[in-house]
C-alpha cells in the first residue's frame, strides 16, 4: 500500500513538471529493452570528519570491490573518519544520460563519450547540488583509479563524492 | 507581364517596407484589381503560417553539453589567461600534501588541465568548468591515494541542521519518453525520481527520507 | 516582430560581453552562447532540417565567432554579426552537400518528417480536426521550405522567422536590396505553388 501511495505521489509530481504530457505510471511506461551500456560506476557520498560524536550513524558499507576507498580518501583529505552516507551502483548508458544519486542533495549526471584508449571510459560529468550545477568536467575514468570530489563543508567536516569505475572482469 | 519593380512592390507592401504614400497607392491598386488583391491576401496568410510553424528559437538538444563542447574547443585554440590579480593560484601548488603530478585551477570559468606524464592507468580530468564565479576548482592526481582529485572551494556549506537524505540505490529505470529516471533501493522500493523541469533542468523528487 | 531582443535591465549587454570576450574571458562567451544558441540552432535547423547536423553547425558558428571576435568592431549588433557567421557556415555546408532546389531533394527524409508531424498529434488524445490540419500544414511547410534552394531558403527564413529588415538581410548575405526583394518574391511564389493543394484542401 505504501509503495502504491509513493508511486501516486511521485507520479503526480512528475505530471506537474511535465504538464503537457499525460500522466503515466513510471513502472507501466518502461521499455522492456535495456539500452546499451559502456560499464558500471559506483558513486558514494562520504562524510569526512574528525568529530566522532558527529557521525550520522549511517550503516552503509562499501561493496568489497571498493572497501579500500575510505583509506584512500584519508591520503588526500585531512580527516580521521569517512562515513559512507549513500551509495549507488549504476550502469553508464552509451546514448543516454545516467544519474548517480547516493543522496538527494548532491548527485552526478554522467554522459558517456565512449570507451577510452587503453581501457576506461570517456565521460562528461556534472556535479549537481539541488538545482544548481557546481562543476562540469570532461574526464577519463579508469578501473582502479577513482575520482574524488571535495564538496561543500557540512557540520564538523566535509562532504566528498566518490566515483569509481567497476572492474569489468 | 509584370515588371520586376511590380513584383518588388508586392513584396515591399507585404513586408511593410513602403512609405505611407506608396502604401496608399498600392492599396488603391488592390481595390481596383481583384487578382492582385487575392494574391496579396494569399501571401499574407502564407507568411503568417510560415511564422507560426518555423519558430525563431528552438531548444538545443543536450544544451549543457553544447556549451561545454564549445568551451573545450575554444580553450584548445587560445590559452586561457587569468587576470593578473588572480595569480595567487601558483601558491596553492606549493602545499606539501598535494602530489606533484598534473595540477590546474579553474576560477569561476573554464580551464583545460595539462596532463603531463600521466601513467596509462590513471584517471584523468581534461577540463573543468565552474559556472559560479565565487567557486574555485582545482584538480590534481594523488599518487598516494592512486586517485584523481577535484577540489571545490568557495562552495556554500550545507546547513548543519540539514539531514542528508541518502539512498542505497540498487537499480534505476529510465523512461526516455518522459525523460524521467526512477531510482530503486536494495529492497526494491522507489526512493526517488529524477525528472526535468520546463527548462530541462533536473529535479530530484525523493519519496521516503532516510538518515 | 523585433529582430533583436534588448537585454533585460540588470543583464549585461552584448557589447559588454563582447569586450570581455575580446579580453579572453571565456565565461563571458558562455553567456553569449546561452543567450543566442536557441536562435542559432533554429536557424541552422530550418536550413538543413537535420537535428544532428544542425547541432554541429550551430557549434561551428559559435567557434568561428570566437575566433573572429578580436576583429569584431561592434559596428553592428552582435546578433547580426553572429547571424552572418551562422549563415555562412550553413550556406557553405549546403553547397558542399549540393542540395539544390527541385531536383535532388531526399524524399525519404521528407516522408519521415510528415509522418512524425501526424504522429505527434495522434499519440496523446483524439485530435480535433483543426489540430490535425495544423500539424499537417506545419509538416507541409517544412517540406516545402526544404525544397527551396539555399539562397531562397535563406531569405525566407531571415525575413519570416527572424523578422529582419531588407537592409539587414542584404548585410548578412551579403547582396543588394534588389536581390533580397527578387529572391523573396521568387521564394514566396514557389512556396505558394508547393502549398497550393494544402491550402485548397484544408481550408
Amino acid at each position: 500500500m505504501k509503495l502504491a501511495f509513493i508511486l501516486i505521489c511521485l507520479t503526480a509530481a512528475v505530471g506537474f513538471l511535465k504538464a503537457q504530457q499525460p500522466v503515466v505510471s513510471p513502472v507501466e511506461s518502461l521499455s522492456a529493452v535495456k539500452p546499451a551500456t559502456d560499464g558500471k560506476v559506483w558513486g558514494a557520498l562520504v562524510y569526512a570528519t574528525n568529530d566522532i560524536k558527529g557521525l550520522s550513524g549511517s550503516t552503509e558499507v562499501a561493496p568489497a570491490d571498493f572497501a579500500d576507498i575510505p583509506r584512500r580518501l584519508g591520503k588526500v583529505f585531512p580527516y580521521q573518519r569517512f562515513e559512507i552516507l549513500g551509495q549507488h551502483l549504476q550502469d553508464v548508458f552509451r546514448e543516454y544520460e545516467s544519474w548517480v544519486v547516493p543522496t538527494k542533495d548532491l548527485f552526478l549526471k554522467v554522459d558517456s563519450k565512449g570507451p577510452a584508449d587503453g581501457g576506461g571510459m570517456n565521460l562528461h560529468l556534472q556535479f549537481w547540488r539541488d538545482q544548481q550545477v557546481l562543476v562540469k568536467t570532461d574526464a577519463v575514468l579508469k578501473e582502479g583509479s577513482p575520482l574524488f570530489i571535495g564538496g561543500p563543508k557540512w557540520r564538523e567536516g566535509r562532504l566528498l563524492f566518490v566515483l569509481v569505475l567497476q572492474n569489468s572482469r | 507581364m509584370k515588371t520586376p519593380s511590380e513584383d518588388h512592390d508586392l513584396i515591399r507592401f507585404l513586408d511593410g517596407e513602403m512609405s505611407n504614400t506608396e502604401r496608399a497607392s498600392f492599396e488603391a491598386r488592390m481595390a481596383a484589381d481583384s487578382m492582385l488583391n487575392s494574391e496579396v491576401n494569399m501571401m499574407q496568410r502564407m507568411s503568417a503560417d510560415l511564422r507560426t510553424h518555423l519558430p525563431a528559437e528552438m531548444p538545443v538538444p543536450y544544451a549543457d553539453f553544447f556549451n561545454s563542447q564549445i568551451q573545450v574547443r575554444i580553450a584548445q585554440e587560445v590559452p586561457v589567461t587569468l587576470p593578473a590579480a588572480r595569480s595567487l593560484w601558483f601558491d596553492w601548488l606549493r602545499i606539501p600534501t598535494l602530489a606533484t603530478a598534473a595540477a590546474a585551477v579553474a576560477i569561476g570559468g573554464f580551464m583545460i588541465v595539462q596532463n603531463q606524464n600521466q601513467p596509462a592507468g590513471n584517471s584523468i580530468v581534461h577540463s573543468i568548468y565552474v559556472p559560479n564565479p565565487s567557486v574555485q576548482a582545482r584538480s590534481f592526481h594523488s599518487d598516494e591515494a592512486q586517485a584523481m582529485v577535484l577540489i571545490l572551494d568557495g562552495v556554500e556549506a550545507m546547513p548543519s541542521d540539514r539531514q542528508m537524505v541518502s539512498f542505497h540505490i540498487q537499480r534505476t529505470e529510465t523512461d526516455q519518453e518522459m525523460a524521467t529516471t526512477t531510482l530503486f533501493d536494495v529492497s526494491g522500493q522507489v526512493v526517488a525520481v529524477v525528472a526535468k523541469d520546463s527548462r530541462n533542468q533536473p529535479r530530484l523528487l525523493s519519496a521516503t527520507p532516510r538518515g | 516582430m523585433p529582430a533583436f531582443t534588448a537585454p533585460e535591465s540588470g543583464e549585461v549587454s552584448d557589447s559588454d560581453l563582447v569586450k570581455r570576450c575580446q579580453a579572453g574571458d571565456t565565461h563571458a562567451f558562455d553567456a553569449l552562447v546561452n543567450r543566442y544558441r536557441g536562435k542559432v540552432y533554429a536557424m541552422t535547423y530550418h536550413m538543413i532540417q537535420n537535428e544532428t547536423e544542425a547541432w554541429d553547425l550551430a557549434q561551428e558558428a559559435f567557434i568561428k565567432a570566437w575566433r573572429a571576435m578580436p576583429n569584431f568592431k561592434l559596428d553592428s549588433a552582435f546578433y547580426t554579426w553572429l547571424y552572418r557567421i551562422t549563415h555562412n557556415v550553413t550556406y557553405d555546408w549546403l553547397r558542399k552537400k549540393k542540395i539544390q532546389g527541385d531536383g535532388e531533394f531526399d524524399d525519404s527524409h521528407t516522408d519521415h518528417r510528415v509522418a512524425a508531424g501526424a504522429e505527434a498529434v495522434a499519440r496523446h488524445e483524439p485530435a480535433p480536426d483543426t489540430a490535425l490540419k495544423n500539424a499537417e500544414l506545419g509538416a507541409r511547410i517544412r517540406e516545402a521550405i526544404a525544397k527551396l534552394s539555399p539562397e531562397h531558403k535563406q531569405v525566407i527564413l531571415l525575413r519570416e522567422v527572424e523578422g529582419l529588415a531588407y537592409e539587414e538581410i542584404a548585410e548578412i548575405i551579403p547582396c543588394t536590396l534588389g536581390t533580397v526583394m527578387s529572391r523573396l518574391f521568387y521564394a514566396r511564389k514557389k512556396l505558394q505553388e508547393m502549398l497550393k493543394d494544402t491550402y485548397e484542401n484544408a481550408f
